[in-house]
């Protein structure tokens, strides 16, 4: 009977191209936006797991988008005065603060480092946090290791590889997994390294000239409230400290998520559109080819078809048809994951999280066993009708084309 | 005198009425093996209708079709599907080939149906070469001849061999040297064995092939010398004479 079905596919092969075709573009659409839908949500959620903390406070002169800094990892190259991390401390209802120090891009400064590479100085608690986001991750780092992100250093970044930054050597402690934001290619340190860096770097003396010394400089506080419920309090008395702008995270990443929710109902809604459009695609072909080969059917029970048989044909075209269809748009879907994936990535406008490999199979094999049920569900209904045909119609009819 | 043959196919008092119209009226015929019955008739007189009938692709409003003894009311689909594929042999009016389909798959249309596609496959080719097609195996339909369309129908009705050839008018729009050939490659199917039902009009194929019953406006009249085996007691003698 195989040989039947695919005698018949072979020799419509015009047909069959165009409804294989057509199944290929939904599937690799489908999968495509699985993919990215994942991505964001992942990237959103890894954003929000990163931040750990109640408020950013920058200085007021900042320009730079600070839910970009919060959530995709963008340095800010900015500074105030490290006294405001004590006076931050001392403010009613602060369990914690933490400072973060930027430097400029390290773009033609760095000699191991071949791309646009941010330096970032942290401190304590959020080393712990990064630790959270690699394998090998570590709450500690000594002065003279470095976290590097997932897209710098290639396949040297091993734990231990030394790496020359401005004619420092260190030590490579770990490297985080993909996030799809600037984190992916900058480079942490412990804070006092960092600054040390930066005051050393002939090629950032003028920054230094106006900002003053970096080792008396930080670029942003973040800071855990004791009280949730007291964020706007404490946002108001940090504020009173001087020229500083507060950032409440939740707002912050309340309006990312809003944003970045709208945009993923959009993928959800376009997969499941697919999906449906898929349905009622082979819906129709199958209903028409059900009609158009009417004599052939009856001919088929005529000659000894049983009605099982009948759907069996009918039913065995419509699957086979729509997982060729799938099999070959799974891979032209992820190329245009990929094709996406690497604006995303050159852009840093997002926190996306690349999925892993067997997420990704996983996401290929549901789309062919989705793509295989509705090619199987299309069809029944045809199918059904198909073997309801009387077998005498073909006494009646003229040749078959 | 030769041993009456074995009944393979029977019709008893069967009719056949669509709405208002009654297409076969109280028919009877049997069908032997190795025989050829010849069912004359103008159009519209029910031979296509009495032919599906025997063939189990309609059922009949009253009366029995009972092939090989068994009733055909109480077979079910399966066995029904069965049957049509494995004891008859159909060849439509039209050669009723599928234009998607080579003319060898054309011939191999049942045993793909039956499961039996590899092992029919040398048969299928020694009939295309009978049958003088055995250079167009890979043609599609649409490059054959009429002529050359029917002959494949034939070899198709043949695959399997059959018990029962059913043909509906086989001779039809060709021409005269076509239609004769077909003709004598069908007559000589009896002598295989074959039982062969031929529905025609055409009267010089039906004095060729002889045992040739009358059909008109539904109602069947057996050939000269067999007596009508409507008539439930003279059926019933019939059957007594032949055991």
């Amino acid at each position: 009977m195989l040989r039947l079905i695919g005698n018949s596919l072979l020799r419509r092969r015009w047909q069959s191209a165009a409804t294989v075709l057509g199944v290929a573009l939904g599937a690799g659409l489908l999968l495509a936006v699985v993919l990215l839908y994942h991505g964001f949500d992942q990237g959103l959620e890894r954003g929000r797991q990163r931040l750990g903390a109640d408020l950013l406070v920058v200085p007021s002169h900042a320009t730079v988008d600070p839910d970009n800094a919060l959530f995709a990892g963008s340095p800010l190259n900015v500074y105030m005065d490290s006294k405001f991390v004590d006076e931050a401390r001392k403010v009613p209802g602060v369990r914690r603060v933490e400072a973060q120090f930027f430097t400029q891009s390290l773009h033609l400064e760095c000699c191991s480092v071949g791309v646009e590479t941010r330096l970032i100085g942290i401190e304590g608690q959020v080393i712990g946090r990064l630790a959270g986001m690699s394998p090998e991750g570590r709450a500690r780092l000594e002065k003279d290791e470095v976290i590097v992100g997932s897209e710098l250093l290639g396949g040297i970044g091993k734990p231990g590889a030394l790496i020359e930054l401005l004619g420092e050597i260190f030590r490579l402690a770990f490297r985080l997994e993909a996030t799809g934001t600037a984190l992916d290619y900058s480079i942490l340190m412990p804070m006092e390294s960092a600054r040390a860096l930066a005051a050393n770097s002939d090629a950032l003396k003028p920054v230094w000239q106006d900002a003053g010394d970096p080792h008396r400089l930080v670029s942003a506080l973040l800071i855990e409230v004791t009280d949730p419920g007291r964020i706007k309090e404490v946002g108001r008395a940090l504020e009173d400290l001087g020229p500083l702008r507060v950032i409440r995270a939740a707002d912050s990443f309340q309006r990312l998520k809003r944003l970045m929710d709208g945009f993923v109902f959009v993928l959800a809604a376009a997969g499941f559109l697919t999906a449906l459009g898929g349905v009622a695609y082979l819906l129709g072909h199958f209903s028409s080819v059900a009609w158009d080969r009417k004599g052939e059917w009856a001919l088929y029970r005529a000659i000894g078809a049983t009605k099982a048989r009948m759907v069996e044909l009918v039913v065995g075209e419509s699957t086979i048809l729509a997982l060729g269809g799938a099999l070959l748009g799974l891979p032209l879907g992820y190329a245009v994951y990929r094709l996406a994936f690497a604006r995303l990535a050159s852009h840093n406008a997002f926190p996306f999280v690349a999925p892993s490999g067997v997420l990704v199979l996983t996401a290929a094999a549901s789309a062919l066993a989705l793509y295989g049920l509705i090619g199987l569900l299309s069809a029944a209904g045809p199918a059904l009708r198909v073997a309801q045909l009387e077998p005498a119609l073909t006494m009646a009819q003229g040749d078959i084309d | 005198m030769n041993p009456p043959s074995q009944i393979l196919l029977e019709a008893q008092n069967v009719s056949r009425i669509y709405g208002s119209e009654t297409i076969l009226d109280n028919v009877s015929l049997q069908v032997r093996a190795g025989e050829v019955t010849t069912i004359v008739g103008p159009s519209g007189s029910g031979k296509t209708t009495l032919l599906a009938l025997l063939a189990l692709l309609l059922e009949p409003t009253s009366g029995r079709i009972c092939v090989a003894g068994r009733d055909a009311a109480a077979l079910s689909d399966r066995e029904r599907s069965r049957l049509r594929n494995e004891f008859y042999g159909f060849i439509f009016q039209s050669a009723q080939l599928v234009g998607a389909l080579s003319v060898l798959d054309n011939v191999l249309l049942p045993a793909f149906l039956a499961g039996k596609a590899r092992e029919s496959r040398t048969v299928a080719r020694e009939l295309l070469q009978r049958l003088g097609l055995g250079a167009r195996a890979d043609f599609l339909p649409h490059q054959l001849s009429l002529g050359q369309r029917r002959r494949v129908a034939l070899a198709r009705a043949l695959l399997l061999r059959p018990a029962v050839i059913l043909a509906d008018e086989p001779t039809n729009d060709l021409d005269a040297r076509r239609a004769s050939q077909v003709a004598d490659f069908l007559l000589e199917l009896p002598s295989e064995g074959y039982a062969l039902v031929l529905v025609t009009h055409d009267r010089q194929l039906a004095e060729r092939a002889g045992n040739r019953w009358e059909i008109h406006e539904g109602k069947l009249t057996p050939p000269v010398g067999i007596p009508d085996s409507s008539e439930p007691d003279l059926q019933r003698i019939l059957q007594n004479s032949q055991q």
